[in-house]
């Protein structure tokens, strides 16, 4: 029972962590109908972005948050600029494919640039925290409470302000947006910017307990297309609760099954949800 | 012509001859890998580039073939002879368990499903002991050199089987690309809801095209593990095979017979000799530029290597169908047939919004039937829930006394009613010749006839009567794409009467044509009525419906008014009140 009540604990850290990581997919899906097979690559670069900046500069992850969210800000920016603006209204098999080369692109720039070695943070010394009777590494203490920080700014910004409100403006409908004079074109960049920062504070707050290699890539995209799926995609709040929930899934599932099929678990419940209930748990059933 | 037939043929000796005056261990190794991926890249195109399906999760397929064939040599002692063709059932049977669910799923949930698929396989023989789980299966050396059990000490052997293999797979893509199954895919790509509505099952084809596809990638896993003699989940149901068919097949030339067997020497000999000349340090430099030209081709949409080689189409002739011509007056034939369509309290809300609330219609074997009525009277909504695309909430429809309501649009085509759309739905990058030949007849239609056979002569001539009476006979080869707005329309209503269905459902035939082709549309309409075929026509312009319908029935909100003679209707004071607002 201690054993499951443990794993339930790390695995709702993890879930948090996730649930960045879905969210900048599920926000860019949602508001432009463009699925970014590349979203967890820019993850791998901003993890690699931290761990050099630790390795030759001795920032400390913490740190880095103030440079490798915004220079991601800009990056997601300048990806929309030159790549994803020229297939917003393109045929379905040129956008999955654009993203797709993308991927490919970023992911052996890494290869080209680091090599295949696996690299981490080491910070020796480091506490732990006593969360609901478990103890857990203080660094996965504080990725939990920025990655719920960072929800409710993202949730407070598209509720209160204009121009969060003229994001959902445009992610409803590209052509009403644009009779109201809302600028859709770069409602759409904004988008990109908002969802690669949020992917990179992912990768930020992960690198000092996850180690980085050019291919981790893989298992992200798909824990991420999980997590969007499960909570329903195109929402704030579904990113979160299918993040939370595929972080429970493969942690329990994990401790009480066996850890060798934790990722098979979560994958078999991401086809069946598909299949089941694809516009998700939160999602209404019209769309 | 013979000049080129004699090169292809000196290539293909010069290939298959190889082997004999090239001795070079990698160049031959390299050949192999080119013939193998290019096989599996070329079984995906049947379904990520003829059927539009784009599986990211081959490797699958590829995996069950080499771990199938591999295990029971192995394990068995059975020949791979037969151990191949296992591995394709095998394939081909997960293949439809996957396809027949996730083929419902639309837009990117296809992809995203297989994407899981593979990664699910790759766990689940990673930790399977009967197969060896992370430590994989050897293959048994002592079979070596014996052709029952296709294993060789040398690399020739290896050379002529695969390029069999690729060759197998090519020539299945051939036969498919040149008779009706590989059209319909090719349409089941493009447009869904069209092919569909001219009653292509399109599920059927999507299965037909996902398993065959499964099969051959199985078997180029077989041979592959049959040549590197040791398998394990790394190297054969790796998501790196995945990602490599799929960019082969792109950058050759997805959609296309030739592009995969374009794009697999091109990008597996640049993956190999970049390996080999600038080492594993430099590893995944060609993969930046595979990602590069996939973007590329993404962007300008050629199909591939091969697309840049084909020759572009000469200039569009302006001939507008009809235009300047007389059109000659046909007299509406008086109707007195039986009722051929009938609909009984027909309902369907939105929401809280009653579209249709209780359309009762009469329509009569041989006649011309108008469907007028303001915008929102429910004129379009009626049309889709008799062709299978709604689903109404209360009501009865049947042609011929066979119910036609809650069924897929290509059954409901089946039973013999057709439709054209409001907007136009042809298939942009077929030919007009390939466009009506999709609106042949499909109930009956097995799938191997559709594989080996062409639509039948009888039909073809009457496609070829239609296109001449359509004035589009000279764009017969064109890409429909290129066709102006108007011929498109003609174009898709050639391909609604081909198989002369009992009724004809035409959503605005004259709405955005000039009116030369409006005139020439109503002709035509009139022609073919005279022919035989019934129609129900929603239109808007007064003018056309009162010269060309025999009958018009009048909708508002959501239910049949008035039904009567063209003169009836004109002046019921309802229809005054409603239409014009008097």
């Amino acid at each position: 029972m201690d054993l499951v009540w443990q794993a339930a604990v790390s695995g709702a850290v993890l879930g948090l962590v996730y649930a960045l990581v879905a969210l900048g997919l599920s926000l860019i899906w949602g508001v432009m109908d463009v699925v970014n097979l590349a979203h967890a690559e820019y993850l791998m670069l901003a993890m690699y972005s931290t761990y050099w900046l630790w390795a030759l500069g001795r920032v400390d992850p913490g740190w880095a948050v103030p440079v490798v969210v915004p220079a991601f800000f800009g990056l997601g920016w300048l990806t929309y600029q030159l790549l994803v603006r020229r297939i917003v209204r393109a045929p379905l098999a040129a956008q999955i494919f654009a993203t797709f080369g993308l991927l490919f692109v970023l992911r052996y720039g890494a290869f080209a640039a680091f090599g295949p070695n696996v690299y981490g943070v080491w910070r020796p010394g480091e506490g732990t925290v006593v969360v609901l009777g478990v103890p857990v590494a203080s660094s996965k203490v504080a990725a939990a409470g920025v990655s719920v920080a960072a929800f409710a700014l993202l949730a407070a910004f598209l509720r209160y302000t204009k121009t969060g409100k003229a994001l959902q403006a445009a992610a409803q409908s590209r052509e009403v947006a644009l009779a109201l004079g809302i600028p859709v074109d770069r409602m759409y960049a904004l988008a990109w910017g908002i969802g690669i920062a949020s992917v990179a504070l992912a990768g930020v707050l992960l690198i000092p307990f996850y180690q980085v290699s050019p291919t981790i890539g893989d298992a992200f995209l798909l824990l991420a297309f999980a997590s969007v799926v499960l909570g329903g995609f195109g929402r704030v709040d579904g990113a979160l609760v299918g993040g939370l929930c595929i972080g429970l899934l493969e942690n329990l599932l994990g401790t009480l099954v066996s850890p060798t099929f934790k990722f098979l678990f979560v994958f078999a419940a991401f086809v069946a949800m598909l299949l089941v209930r694809p516009q998700g748990l939160l999602g209404d059933v019209g769309r | 012509m013979t000049g080129r037939r004699l090169a292809a043929w000196l290539g293909l000796v010069a290939l298959v001859s190889l082997p004999a005056w090239v001795r070079d261990s990698f160049f031959l190794n390299a050949m192999i890998h080119v013939f193998l991926f290019g096989a599996a890249a070329q079984a995906w195109n049947l379904v990520g580039g003829y059927a539009g399906q784009i599986s990211f999760g081959h490797a699958a397929f590829f995996g069950v073939g080499a771990y199938t064939t591999a295990w029971l040599l192995s394990r068995q002692g059975v020949s791979p002879w037969v151990g191949l063709w296992v591995g394709a059932a095998l394939a081909t049977l997960l293949s439809l368990l996957i396809g027949y669910p996730t083929f419902r799923l639309r837009r990117h949930f296809f992809a995203l499903a297989t994407l899981a698929l593979a990664e699910i396989a790759r766990i689940s023989f990673l930790n399977w002991e009967a197969v060896g789980a992370a430590i994989g299966l050897y293959l048994p050396l002592h079979y070596r050199n014996r052709f029952e059990y296709l294993m060789w000490d040398t690399k020739p052997p290896y050379y002529w089987v695969s390029l069999g293999v690729l060759a197998l797979a090519t020539a299945v893509v051939w036969v498919v690309d040149r008779h009706r199954a590989g059209r319909y895919l090719r349409a089941v790509e493009q447009d869904e809801d069209a092919a569909e509505m001219i009653g292509i099952p399109t599920r059927r084809y999507k299965l037909y095209a996902m398993g065959l596809s499964a099969g051959l990638t199985a078997v180029a896993g077989a041979v592959y593990a049959l040549y590197v003699l040791y398998i394990d989940p790394y190297n054969v149901l790796a998501s790196r095979i995945s990602l490599l068919v799929v960019v082969i097949a792109l950058i050759g030339g997805r959609g296309t017979v030739w592009g995969p067997v374009v794009g697999a020497p091109f990008i597996v000999l640049l993956n190999e000799y970049t390996r080999a000349w600038l080492g594993g340090r430099a590893a995944g430099v060609d993969f930046i530029l595979f990602g590069l030209l996939v973007i590329l081709v993404s962007l300008y949409r050629p199909r591939g290597l091969v697309g840049l080689l084909a020759r572009p189409s000469g200039p569009l002739q302006p001939a507008v169908a009809g235009a300047g011509q007389d059109p000659p007056e046909v007299a509406p034939a008086a109707p007195g047939g039986d009722v051929v369509l009938r609909v009984v309290g027909l309902q369907k809300a939105f929401g809280g919004v009653q579209a249709v609330r209780g359309v009762d219609l009469e329509v009569r074997r041989g006649e011309i039937l108008g469907l007028v009525g303001p915008n929102g009277a429910g004129k379009s909504t009626l049309f889709d829930c008799l062709t299978g695309f709604l689903r109404p909430d209360r009501g009865y429809a049947a042609v011929d006394g066979v119910g036609v309501l809650n069924q897929a649009p290509h059954r409901v085509a089946w039973v013999g009613l057709a439709r054209t759309f409001q907007n136009l739905r042809v298939f942009p990058e077929l030919s007009v010749w390939d466009n009506v030949l999709c609106g042949a007849e499909h109930h009956r239609e097995g799938l191997w006839e559709a594989t080996v056979r062409e639509v039948p002569a009888a039909v073809q001539e009457e496609a070829r009567e239609l296109l001449r009476l359509f004035h589009l006979w000279e764009h017969r080869y064109r890409p429909a794409g290129e066709l102006s707005y108007g011929q498109q329309k003609l174009l898709s209503l050639a391909m609604a009467v081909l198989r002369r269905p009992k009724v004809v459902l035409l959503d605005e035939p004259a709405a955005g044509v000039n009116p030369a082709l409006v005139d020439e549309i109503g002709r035509l309409i009139r022609t073919l009525n005279q022919s035989g075929l019934t129609f129900v026509v929603i239109e808007h312009n007064m003018e056309f419906v009162v010269r060309t319908c025999h009958r018009i029935a009048f909708m508002a909100e959501g239910q049949v008014v008035t039904v009567g003679t063209p003169q009836e209707v004109q002046q019921d004071p309802r229809v005054l009140e409603r239409y014009y607002g008097r």
